[in-house]
């Protein structure tokens, strides 16, 4: 139905970055948590997800989010996300994960905090 | 989906499949009710993922049955009535994390909620006010 919702990944020093653009919801969720999961998989510990595209995200794309930051952090990494929307960033303040995520207003300032 | 035009009410009402791809009709319906009497941007987008979280708490992982809606709006408020008819497979509700995230996100959202989780017909539903009342 959201035509709109892409994932692309690239490196950045050595950094898995996976982007995400448009709406992020119970059908899109799976999608992003299968690339988050094969990113992990193959021995990245530590992955940057940019989230600027994103116009829309739900409590399924949360939970898939604090999924990779458990699996992440359980292999000594960690799980830094990218968003200035503030749309998407009042998801995350009204649910308390601010305090559990690092948030980054830029990718290259949040490579930067874990190269 | 219906619409009933009265002197100060506007009821419509939607039946939609449980299917991941086709929740994206309850907050469509909810953004056009909201527009439609005049509610602000910041409203009509609190509203859109307020009814996410509703179809999603009663969804769960169910994939199959149906999701009823009705949406009631009066000049400064909208209400959405919601209840899950079951389908042929026994299946369960959200629980854990994404139920506990999806609670937060009503309490921030909305003005008031609530679930009646009872066996056979769970429902839920919520109030959203304007946030800059008309008169």
């Amino acid at each position: 139905m959201d035509q709109s919702f892409h994932i692309t990944d690239h490196e950045a020093n050595g950094i898995p970055v996976v982007s995400a653009s448009g709406e992020i919801d119970v059908a899109t969720a799976p999608p992003l948590r299968d690339r988050l999961q094969a990113t992990t998989a193959s021995g990245k510990s530590t992955v940057v997800v940019d989230l600027l595209g994103v116009t829309f995200l739900d409590s399924t794309a949360l939970g898939v989010l604090v999924g990779a930051l458990k699996r992440c952090r359980e292999a000594g990494g960690d799980l830094p996300l990218v968003i200035t929307e503030p749309r998407i960033l009042k998801v995350f303040e009204i649910t308390g994960l601010t305090g559990v995520f690092p948030i980054y207003g830029s990718v290259d300032d949040a490579v930067r905090s874990v190269a | 989906m219906s619409t009933v035009r009265g002197q100060s009410t506007v009821s419509v009402e939607l039946s939609i499949p449980v299917q991941a791809d086709l929740v994206v009709l309850a907050r469509l319906t909810a953004a056009t009710v909201a527009g439609r009497a005049g509610f602000g941007v910041e409203d009509i987008e609190d509203l859109r993922l307020a009814v996410e979280e509703l179809c999603l708490s009663l969804v769960g992982t169910r994939r199959d049955g149906r999701l009823h809606l009705t949406y009631e709006c009066e000049e400064d408020a909208i209400t959405v009535d919601c209840w899950y008819e079951a389908g042929d497979h026994e299946t369960r509700g959200r629980v854990g994390d994404a139920e506990d995230l999806s609670l937060r996100i009503l309490d921030a959202l909305v003005d008031e909620h609530g679930h009646d989780l009872a066996k056979g017909r769970p429902s839920a539903w919520l109030c959203k006010r304007r946030a800059d009342p008309i008169g």
